[in-house]
């Protein structure tokens, strides 16, 4: 596989909305690496090696971005220091995430996809060609080493519409059940025909058939060539305390395309879980999606229960489920934690970093290079942190001050300089959450704007954001205020070198969804506690019940039943997480699903707030996928572009 | 049963155990069915005391107290007294009492035996080799009429057979032995054993198998006796075994339940019980009267000295003593006896009594002469409750099983069901809404059966009506256990395709949803109805049309137009268009200024039309309006300037184009068609003109007139362009001080910026940035160290 290097430095700022004030956001020059760093502070929780410490005040330095491309090249992993420490030469593999310190048996859940896997290559015998979607290449590098799948005969070959180049005579196709893959495979096998290929054709799917699929195949004649299989993988963790449903599409699908089916995936893989972990007693879930999982999840239980004499203890005590769209201001917003800020800027594939080559020059001595970069991106932010602490209020301002929309001449700015779409629409999506839209000529004004600078096919692009109410016209008055007010979203950060609030990870702004998870599994537990160790003055001036209101979707309190038939669907509204540490020698476990993705930065938070002395709770984060600001807009930026959408 | 001599009297010693036999059922009514009698309508109430001559019968008793099975042996003259001489196929409970009978099939070869597998289907072998197969109870073939063959054409048919609880070895008539280990399966894969080298002259006294679970290989072990000796084949070899036990020619042969022991009638008189390796003879029997072909359950029984030992022993000795006892007085008197005990005893666990009492009454209860199970408390341990339930049920004993489900806190569920479809069955005349009632009555007992099941059952019979109102009932009753994996494509068989949708959809698997609509389109196709049909079904239904726009935008372009456009959607069919209009341009034939072209701005003028019908999408209208217009001015474009570089590109590119090629007048006529704004002009116009270079006419544009957004594009394209001079210009007419520190820091100014920050209040910021913009130059980070220092004394921070 030769690479395919390219490189675009770009002097561009990450658009650092939210708590920058928006003139910050300026084109600088790219600022020269200094020969010395001060070592990256880090959380003093060993479990965790994330980089979690705050990085206080705005982004007003430049950063680096780089460009780039899907090329099985060099990998830096998330921690800077360990990344830098480490001799990383390109085309290394992608380290397979450590599980030593999870909560729960995550490496029994990992070994067990890997044995499925190898299941289906011993099946097929001989040589074989396994030709795996591009994004499932990413995923099962957090399973199995490929070299692994070499010693099973196995040839690697990523899915396109090209034909398929091999000597094998059987070929396995793995990949992820989306219609598109199957036209490809469709043509793939097409082209095979005339040249007289004699091949034998087997299609797994990930991670399971679909009749939608087998339609397309059908239709397109190649049915009756497949055998047919499935990979039964629902989900990967990425970390210790993290798992993914590696769902890319579950955000734009539900909020835009009305396609529920990541929903039934999420209660699935739940329902897996709790077939190896025992039944999560305790189901809260905000947002249409989320409800929809955990009553999912409950006649899942029903229609194939799990057996819970045989199970021993719960491990997990309560999950709670959260969509994203109940939160989309928080990822819309430019995470501060170094971790966050590399997913920002470097994009974190399936838990490294891809660099592009060429960025390395000619000499092949491609760790000198990342090591000057991501000195550079380090200097930066050290450089900030040391400048100042009192963008605080910044974010207060900008709340204030988005009545008054001067920041409308700044969007309109960026626009007429056609900056990348991405970045100027995230600061439109921002500004509209927050203001529950845009007064119409102001919104009808930038919507031709954009269209007259990036071109007219983004119609469609700006009509799906209307339809998912992401960006579009005022026509209520914002409860914004009111909500950053009763859930205390605004926090000045006093002692950044010791937070006492998860509001340090955005410096001054406490993320919605994890005031929501805090609400979620305090009310009657530990977290009272902390919370008003934290602020004397922390109550609530609503009840969770009114404010919950607010917010879009409905929400759900479950308690299910001790008995395997009659489970029965008891609502008991109010009642906190029960306290019991029933795991013996552990902290009470709390699974938090977030349905359309969750940021690095929001992890942080959770993780923070679980290392927090005297929490009675470990939490184990699921996702469908981890994202920020610009990975969830580019893909609908993308689609409604080729009218997918 | 019971019996008025000494209960020590019943016993026999044989070597040093007590061992006696039983006498279960007497007399046994042997009734012969009546003629008319369908499988399961003949009543054991109504039995008539009959005979039946076992002698002339080709019989098989099923393990486990199941049923026995006969059918006349043909080989046999007999004389026939008022039975009619057709033969048939009887089944009778262990008690005698008839269950059921079927007309033996007729053309076909010579019956050799009979034989219950271990799932309780029948089996018979036919002297050809062949098998034929039965369902229980109501004695159907099963799966076909047509027998199995087993054994090659050529082989002679069957000398001998024994069978095992899955499988049968063979022997045939010319001294090869064939197993096949599965005989339930659809094709049973007989294999050829080695050759036993059995001689033409030589004669197979006996056979038996050593079961395949029993066999280090895994596969069934044969044990002939030919002559004097005793010959084991397998699938490797033979080899002969106890040559030196000198046992003498050997009449029968019986292997254990367990796989270890032999027990071998010699033709001396002698049984005698011997591992199954020939390795020594454990016990040897002098016998006249002992039948070895009686298939006896021999039972230790050494209870009655107990008593006189411990307690705690005792009162176990006595509870055991009643599980193993048949005889419901004596079990009565034992578990007597042990109460006597207990009241004494206070550590012995109670429950064991009780749990003795209730397997007692359990199997008191099937071995009544009516159900006719007479198992041993063994092997209803063996068995489990819930297999012995199945057997009830599968017997028809449904309110039995049902008192024993409930009694047991057995979930009744499977008894309830079976019910019912037998019930469906068995009633092929009863109304529909009859027949509901009575199956709903029972239904209602079992909370969250599945009624789906049970209506598949009835589409099967082919009551349609039936299965529609039971899945009726299911969507009105249980909301939760929907089991929609079996309800929908039932839904779909029997013509309900809205209720199935609707089913899918709450199920929340879009995989069904999509496996409903696809059912439905196809149907339609194929019926040639309009697809207003479909389209009305799904356009009410959010997650069914969402699914099927999601679907048909890879596959179905014009299905989905019409949907679009028949629901009045009429937004989503003109960005389809819109869409449509994107791939002519991509597509290589419709090169720039082609006649394609044409087609292009036709489709979006189409949708212009289509947006300008809705009220809500002013917007879009007028965009796909203008969009038409570009196409068209660009195309003029390319036209004239004979350069095909407009077509596709945006309206702020293709002004910024326009100045680049220094066409000036083009760009003016796009700007006012356009209606740019003079902001956007300014910056578009000094970023094409620093594109080019074009120095003096970025001047001469600043000096027009005062700009409306302000000198920062000019700033900004000069340094973008690295144009120092240029920059200076434009950069003293910046307003704001931080600007204007921040425009000289980049051009690497560091004391113009440092002068420029100085006037800015609250500059702390700005300096840090500004250090590390011009890090490289220590000279500048010192000058900012200075000011920051004299800035901070101040009091500034």
């Amino acid at each position: 596989m030769e690479p395919q290097w390219r490189v675009a430095l770009l002097s561009s700022p990450v658009a650092a909305a939210s708590s920058a004030p928006l003139a910050a956001l300026r084109q600088c020059p790219l600022p020269q690496p200094s020969t010395a760093w001060p070592p990256p502070p880090r959380c003093e929780t060993p479990a965790r090696r994330c980089l979690t410490r705050p990085i206080c005040s705005s982004i007003s330095s430049p950063v680096v971005r780089l460009c780039l491309r899907w090329s099985g090249a060099a990998e830096i992993h998330p921690d800077l220091d360990r990344f830098l420490s480490n001799s990383l030469t390109p085309g290394q593999m992608a380290q397979i995430p450590n599980l030593d310190n999870a909560p729960i048996n995550l490496a029994a859940l990992r070994e067990q996809s890997q044995k499925d896997l190898l299941g289906i290559l011993k099946s097929i015998r001989g040589k074989k060609c396994l030709v795996i979607d591009p994004k499932l290449a990413g995923t099962l590098s957090l399973i199995i080493q490929t070299s692994l799948l070499k010693e099973y005969g196995a040839e690697l070959r990523i899915l396109s519409s090209d034909p398929l180049q091999t000597e094998c005579t059987k070929i396995i196709y793995l990949v992820r059940s989306e219609l598109s893959f199957m036209k490809f495979i469709a043509s793939q096998i097409k082209t095979d025909e005339p040249k007289g290929l004699q091949r034998e054709y087997f299609l797994y799917f990930v991670p399971r058939r679909t009749v939608a699929c087998e339609k397309i195949l059908e239709e397109e004649k190649v049915h009756q060539k497949l055998t047919l299989g499935e990979y039964p993988l629902y989900l990967v963790p990425l970390d210790d305390d993290v798992l993914s449903f590696e769902l890319d599409h579950s955000l734009q699908e539900c909020l835009i395309e009305g396609d529920t089916s990541s929903i039934w995936h999420v209660a699935k893989a739940i329902h897996k879980l709790e077939f190896a972990f025992g039944v999560i007693p305790n189901v809260r879930a905000k947002g249409l999606a989320s409800t929809k999982a955990a009553e999912l999840l409950n006649s899942m239980q029903l229609e194939d229960p799990v057996n819970m004499d045989d199970m021993g203890i719960q491990e997990i005590n309560t999950v709670i489920l959260l969509d994203r769209e109940v939160d989309m201001v928080t990822p819309m917003c430019s995470q501060l934690t170094y971790e966050g800020l590399l997913d920002e800027m470097l994009q974190i594939h399936n838990g490294s970093v891809e660099v592009d080559a060429s960025i390395m020059g000619t000499q092949q001595d491609g760790k000198k290079v990342l090591r000057q970069k991501a000195t550079s991106i380090q200097q930066d932010y050290v450089e900030v942190k040391s400048t100042n602490t009192q963008s605080v209020s910044e974010l207060k301002d900008f709340v204030r001050r988005l009545h008054s929309l001067p920041e409308i001449a700044y969007i309109e700015e960026m626009i007429h300089k056609q900056e990348p779409i991405e970045n100027v629409l995230r600061l439109l999506v921002l500004l509209s959450l927050t203001n529950a839209g845009l007064p119409k000529k102001n919104f009808d004004y930038l919507r031709r704007e954009i269209l007259h600078s990036y071109g007219f096919e983004h119609m469609n692009l700006l009509y799906n954001l209307e339809k998912a109410g992401l960006f579009k016209r005022q026509e209520s008055r914002s409860n914004w205020v009111g909500i950053t007010k009763a859930l205390h979203l605004i926090v000045d950060v006093n002692d950044t070198a010791n937070p006492s609030d998860i509001s340090y990870i955005f410096s001054g702004y406490a993320p919605l969804s994890i005031r929501l998870v805090q609400h979620a599994s305090a009310e009657k537990g530990l977290f009272n506690f902390i919370l008003k160790k934290c602020f004397v003055t922390f109550h609530y001036p609503r009840s969770i019940e009114e404010l919950l209101k607010l917010l879009p979707g409905p929400h759900l309190d479950l308690k299910r039943g001790g008995l395997t038939i009659n489970s029965s669907l008891e609502v008991h509204p109010g009642s906190g997480v029960q306290q019991s540490i029933d795991r013996v020698g552990h902290r009470t476990l709390v699974l938090i699903v977030f349905i359309g993705g969750v940021t690095f930065a929001e992890i942080a938070a959770l993780r923070f707030l679980s290392a927090q002395e005297g929490m009675g709770y470990d939490f184990l984060v699921a996702t469908t996928k981890v994202v920020n600001g610009n990975t969830i807009l580019k893909p609908i930026i993308s689609n409604s572009k080729e009218g997918m959408m | 049963m019971s019996s008025s001599v000494s209960v020590a009297a019943e016993w026999d010693l044989l070597s040093d155990r007590f061992y006696r036999r039983l006498t279960l059922y007497s007399p046994l009514p042997w009734s012969a069915p009546a003629p008319t009698s369908t499988a399961s309508s003949s009543g054991v109430g109504g039995a008539v005391i009959g005979r039946l001559d076992l002698s002339t019968h080709i019989v098989a008793a099923a393990p486990f107290g199941g049923p026995i099975a006969a059918v006349r042996d043909d080989s046999k003259i007999v004389q026939l007294h008022s039975e009619p001489s057709r033969r048939r196929l009887l089944l009778f409970s262990s008690s005698g009492h008839p269950i059921a009978s079927a007309p033996w099939p007729p053309m076909l070869p010579r019956l050799h035996s009979l034989a219950f597998s271990s799932s309780l289907s029948l089996v018979g072998l036919l002297s050809d080799g062949s098998l034929l197969r039965f369902r229980l109870p109501d004695l159907q073939p099963s799966p076909s009429s047509s027998p199995v063959p087993l054994l090659p054409p050529a082989s002679g048919g069957v000398a001998d057979a024994v069978f095992w609880g899955g499988g049968v070895a063979i022997l045939t008539e010319d001294n090869r032995v064939v197993v096949a280990t599965d005989i339930e399966a659809a094709d049973p894969h007989p294999r050829d054993l080695a050759d036993p080298g059995v001689g033409d002259e030589e004669h197979v006294l006996c056979m038996a198998v050593v079961e395949p679970q029993f066999v280090m290989s895994g596969s069934p072990e044969v044990l002939l006796a030919v002559g004097d000796r005793v010959i084991a084949v397998d699938e490797d070899g033979v080899q002969l075994l106890g040559e030196e036990l000198e046992i003498g020619p050997v009449q029968k042969m019986a292997v254990s339940p367990n796989g270890k022991l032999l027990a071998a009638f010699a033709h001396d008189g002698r049984l005698l019980v011997i591992p199954t390796d020939f390795s020594r003879i454990i016990f040897e029997y002098e016998c006249d009267k002992w039948d070895i072909n009686n298939n006896l359950h021999l039972q230790a029984y050494d209870n009655y000295q107990l008593i006189s030992s411990s307690l705690p022993e005792a009162i176990e000795a006595c509870i055991d003593a009643a599980g193993h006892e048949f005889d419901a007085s004596r079990q009565r008197a034992l578990l007597r006896a042990a109460t006597y005990g207990l009241a004494f005893c206070s550590r012995f666990p109670h429950e064991r009594f009780q749990e003795m009492c209730k397997m007692l009454r359990v199997l008191n209860a099937v071995r009544d002469p009516g159900i006719g199970m007479p198992l041993t408390i063994q092997q209803y341990k063996l068995l489990t409750a819930p297999v012995l339930i199945g057997r009830l049920i599968n017997a028809n004993q449904h309110l039995l099983a049902l008192r024993i489900s409930e009694y047991l806190n057995l979930n009744s569920e499977v008894v309830i069901m079976h019910w019912a479809c037998e019930k469906i069955t068995a009633s092929p005349t009863l109304p529909d809404t009859v027949l509901l009632e009575g199956l709903l009555d029972k239904l209602r007992l079992c909370k969250g059966i599945s009624y789906a099941a049970v209506a598949a059952h009835a589409d099967n019979c082919g009551r349609r009506r039936l299965a529609a109102m039971l899945v009726d009932h299911e969507s009105q009753s249980s909301k939760q256990a929907s089991f929609t994996f079996v309800l929908i494509p039932l839904l779909l068989s029997i013509d309900e395709q809205e209720k199935a949708l609707s089913k899918a959809i709450e199920s929340g698997d879009t995989d069904l949803v999509y496996l409903v609509l696809f059912h439905i389109w196809q149907k339609v196709a194929i019926e040639k109805k309009a697809h207003l049909d479909f389209f009305g079904v799904i356009n009410a239904r959010p997650v069914a049309r969402d699914l099927f726009m999601a679907y048909a935008r890879h596959s179905e372009h014009e299905a989905l137009k019409d949907f679009f456009l028949s629901t009045g959607r009429l937004q989503d069919a003109a960005f389809l268009l819109l869409k449509e209009s994107r791939e002519l341009e991509k597509n290589p034939m419709a090169s720039k200024g082609s006649p394609l072209h044409g087609p292009q701005v036709r489709l979006i003028e189409q949708a212009h039309r289509l947006f300008a019908e809705t009220k809500e999408h002013v917007f879009e209208s007028k965009a796909s309006e203008e969009h038409a217009k570009l196409l068209r001015s660009q195309h003029e474009l390319e036209v004239s300037t004979k350069q095909a570089i407009f077509v596709g590109s945006s309206v702020s590119d293709t002004i910024k184009t326009c100045i680049a090629m220094g066409n000036e007048r083009a760009a003016l006529k796009v700007k006012s068609e356009f209606k740019v704004p003079d902001k956007r002009w300014y910056w578009l116009k000094t970023c094409a003109l620093a594109t080019v270079g074009n120095w003096d006419a970025l001047e001469k544009f600043s000096k027009e007139k005062r700009p409306p957004g302000g000198y920062k594009p000019f700033v900004e394209a000069c340094i973008d362009a690295g144009q120092k001079t240029e920059a200076l210009k434009y950069i003293p007419k910046l307003p704001d001080p931080r600007e204007r520190s921040e425009a000289y820091a980049r051009m690497g100014m560091a004391k113009e910026a440092a002068e420029a920050a100085s006037q800015v209040k609250d500059s702390d910021e700005l300096f840090g940035r500004l250090k590390t913009t011009l890090a490289q130059n220590s000279a500048a980070a010192s000058i900012f160290d200075t000011l920051r220092d004299r800035l901070s004394f101040q009091g500034a921070y």
